[in-house]
């Protein structure tokens, strides 16, 4: 069992500008076990991407530990899969030689790596743009090859903050319903951030609540909806637009 | 959302978190520092291996002769040379080009076909002049003055032509169907969209005339910082030819940090252009 | 002259209505109102040669060997010395990029090294290595060091901070992200590099050859001049915006295309 656990989690960050103090994250603690699909919501500038950034290990907690596997996080590592709101796709490599990107640096024969390389890209729909370069495809192709790169390496856990955020909609649904296919297929633990709490719901099988500013959990739901989860029967779900309510009730206090 | 556009993810590099804002470095302090210690360490390298003045000279050397050459008023008078060359070289320069690239762009064809050839001609800005300058205006002021004025120029007006080109079509028919006259176009849409190009070349062509004219002053006239050089040169006095050299490159460095840069990251950068140095 | 006027107008009309031949179509009438100037006599001929004159030059000088011989010689320290600048120039450029500390100590020094500007070194040059191979080199070195390294630093400093997240938690050692993130992304500040310290470069190296050189373009103009030869100095300023055209076109148009373009990133 490959768990993550954070205790008692916190961040400050010193405001260059200001010159003050800004508590991002106060106190966080939660618990994902294998296999899990994690989403967390909260109303924007709650510290989602801060706690998100500190479990990637691209900055350091200000106090509490965050463990992988029992291991203590001390910086960035291929255990961990980042995809980015923003794709962050090298833009001088391939669709291939981005996905590749991962089983290259682990010094995979290149014969071996490009089978991974097609297999994840079939995986996300796009054998047939291997060849092609980021700034060729659209913003929902962008992503997709953001997916496939961060699953080739096979990491513990896949963290993904607002992925979906700067496509536009009808290809937010449709990646929306390829990633819980892609799921259930694979397995891959994954921890989601979003602000969007439909889509929180949609995709998860636990919802983490965060509070505004500075960002605590408020709450934790199962999300007992049966999959393969697909929108199109989902939005008039009678227990979907009751957790989704819930949920925004917490997120949005009236 | 197609491509990457770099200008987006600017503010999100690290390096401008940490020296973009206000309360970062104190820019003149981190400036003088390195300089500082780059001004011991050729006092120190001087002294250790007694490095001979005809080779390099010691610091204490240039300071006297910077103090001899400000009490005889030769340097002064040197440096006032240039930079009136350069003042009324590139004055005179913008005030043609700016004009001139402005109406010539006016028209479609006449913006086609003459944009290729000051592109042409403004990559010989500068010294490629000078032979032909001192021979049509013989040595001194006018033939200095002329290659000066040649550098800024040609390259201004080439980027004036290409700045009007670069404003958006819609933006003018924007204007034209809000009533702008002729007159009207050009003062609020064809002069502010080509400024940041505008700006743009009067600092690359100014970087060209600078170096034009440490050229042609060594060439072909008795006053400036690139005739006090060469005439030191012949004397062996190598710490006249280093004084010379700060004195040079600290103007420029005013000329261009204090003055240039700023008036251009003030258009440029503002209207979110790609930034640029060197 | 009213004729003249006409055809004129018809030219540029001509040369506007063919996009793809409108660099070089606007030469034809700027040829001809030359040669008619010339030939109009305003100015007296030995100030103000005809292209027909020129071109009568440009035959004997590539006749004698003369004209291929200097034109070598300038190409190829040209050559020499943007490829020891870029050698130089980039791996200085990532450093002091990457390094805060070799930044802060760094960047004052070098922005007042270029600041100096090449030309301003020949005296103490001359005085170091003589009227030789070593000054001109060290001068175009110089030259094309300093875009190259200023806008290098620019280039690794702009490199989003995703970027090199993302390959560090795909695993990549620190060697890599230099090699596969930080170098490439800084691709379109280099070529800028390159470009202005080529077009610095060429400068410096025809005042060298005209205060310092036995050979080469700028050697051959201020030759010309001292021996009041107009012609040939235009010859020589003709060469040198065509050898420009050339370099521009011919390497860093189509280097800048192959890269840059065709990965999305804005260039300038
Ligand atoms: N590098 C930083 N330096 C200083 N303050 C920061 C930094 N990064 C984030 N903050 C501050 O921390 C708080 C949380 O930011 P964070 O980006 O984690 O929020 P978020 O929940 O991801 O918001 P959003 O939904 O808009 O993405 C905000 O107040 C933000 O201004
Ligand atoms: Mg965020």
């Amino acid at each position: 069992m490959k768990n993550l656990i954070i205790r008692g989690l916190s961040k400050t960050y010193l405001d260059p500008y200001a010159g003050a103090h800004v508590t991002a994250i106060a106190d966080v603690s939660l618990e994902v076990v294998q296999g899990e699909f994690v989403s967390i919501v909260g109303p924007s500038g709650c510290g989602k991407s801060t706690l998100l950034n500190m479990i990637a290990g691209f900055i350091p907690p200000s106090r509490g530990e965050i463990l992988l596997d029992g291991r203590s996080v001390k910086g960035p590592g291929p255990d961990r899969g980042v995809v980015f709101q923003s794709f962050a796709l090298f833009p001088w490599k391939t669709v291939l030689g981005n996905v590749t990107f991962g089983p290259k640096m682990r010094g995979v024969p290149r014969e071996e790596r490009e089978r991974i390389g097609r297999e994840y890209l079939g995986l996300v729909g796009l054998a047939g743009a291997a060849g092609r370069y980021p700034a060729e495809l659209s913003g929902g192709m962008q992503q997709r090859v953001g997916v496939a790169r961060a699953l080739a390496n096979s990491p513990d856990l896949l963290l993904m903050d607002e992925p979906f955020a700067s496509v536009d909609a009808q290809t937010r649904m449709t990646l929306q319903e390829e990633l819980t296919r892609i799921w259930q297929e694979r397995r891959p633990t994954i921890l989601f951030v979003t602000h969007d709490v439909e889509e929180a719901v949609f995709l998860a099988n636990r919802v983490i609540v965060l509070s505004s500013a500075p960002g605590r959990v408020l709450a934790e739901l199962p999300v007992p909806l049966p999959r393969p989860r697909v929108w199109a029967p989902l939005v008039e779900d009678r227990d979907f637009k009751a957790l989704v309510a819930r949920v925004l009730g917490m997120v949005r206090p009236a | 959302m197609r491509g990457f556009r770099r200008r987006h993810w600017r503010a999100d590099t690290a390096y401008d978190r940490v020296v973009g804002g206000p309360g970062g470095l104190r820019p003149a302090v981190a400036f003088l520092v390195p300089l500082g210690l780059l001004l011991m360490v050729w006092a120190v390298v001087v002294a250790l291996f007694q490095v001979p003045a005809r080779v390099f000279p010691s610091v204490g050397e240039v300071a006297l002769a910077g103090v001899q050459s400000l009490s005889d008023g030769s340097l002064l008078h040197h440096t006032g040379q240039s930079l009136l060359r350069v003042l009324v070289g590139t004055v005179l320069a913008i005030a043609v080009s700016v004009p001139l690239g402005v109406a010539m762009s006016v028209s479609r064809v006449a913006s086609a076909v003459l944009t290729p050839l000051f592109r042409f001609f403004s990559v010989l800005a500068g010294i490629a002049w000078i032979p032909i300058a001192t021979l049509w205006f013989g040595y001194g002021f006018g033939a200095i003055t002329f290659v000066i004025f040649n550098a800024v120029f040609f390259i201004v007006t080439y980027n004036t032509l290409l700045g009007v080109a670069s404003i958006p079509l819609p933006l003018r028919y924007a204007a034209a169907s809000l009533g702008a006259g002729p007159w009207r176009m050009l003062t609020e849409v064809l002069l502010p969209g080509a400024l940041p190009n505008v700006v743009t070349g009067i600092r690359t062509g100014m970087g060209y005339a600078w170096r034009g004219l440490i050229a042609a002053e060594m060439i072909a006239t008795n006053a400036g910082l690139g005739y006090m050089l060469f005439l030191a040169r012949d004397f062996y006095r190598t710490e006249v030819i280093l004084l010379g050299m700060i004195v040079i490159g600290a103007l420029w460095l005013m000329i261009d940090r204090l003055l240039l840069a700023p008036v251009e990251r003030a258009t440029i950068e503002r209207w979110g252009m790609v930034r640029r140095v060197g | 002259m009213a004729r003249a006027l006409r055809l004129l107008g018809l030219t540029l009309r001509w040369a506007a209505a063919h996009p793809g031949l409108s660099s070089f179509a606007p030469f034809v009438p700027i040829l001809a109102l030359w040669a008619l100037l010339a030939a109009s006599g305003l100015f007296p001929a030995v100030f103000f040669p005809g292209p027909m004159e020129v071109l009568r030059v440009f035959g004997t000088l590539m006749y004698k060997g003369v004209l291929p011989d200097y034109l070598e010689d300038s190409v190829i320290r040209l050559a020499v010395g943007a490829a020891a600048g870029m050698a130089l120039g980039i791996p200085l450029g990532v450093l002091v990029g990457v390094s805060r500390r070799a930044h802060r100590l760094g960047w004052p020094v070098l922005l007042f090294f270029q600041a100096i500007g090449d030309i301003a070194w020949l005296p103490i040059l001359l005085i170091w290595f003589g009227f030789g191979l070593g000054t001109m080199t060290f001068v175009i070195v110089y030259t094309v060091l300093f875009p190259v390294v200023l806008n290098t630093v620019l280039g690794v400093r702009s490199v989003p901070l995703e970027l090199t997240r993302a390959a560090q938690s795909l695993g990549a050692p620190r060697f890599h992200i230099l090699l596969e993130v930080i170098v490439p992304g800084a691709l379109p500040n280099i070529v800028t590099g390159l470009r202005n310290g080529l077009g610095y470069g060429w400068r410096a190296l025809i005042a060298a050859e005209m205060i310092v050189g036995t050979s080469g373009i700028g050697f051959l103009m201020f030759d010309a001049r001292r021996a009041g030869q107009v012609t040939e100095i235009l010859l020589g300023m003709i060469v040198l915006g065509l050898l420009w055209y050339f370099v521009d076109g011919w390497l860093l148009v189509p280097l800048e295309r192959a890269t840059v373009e065709r990965w999305g990133l804005v260039a300038r």
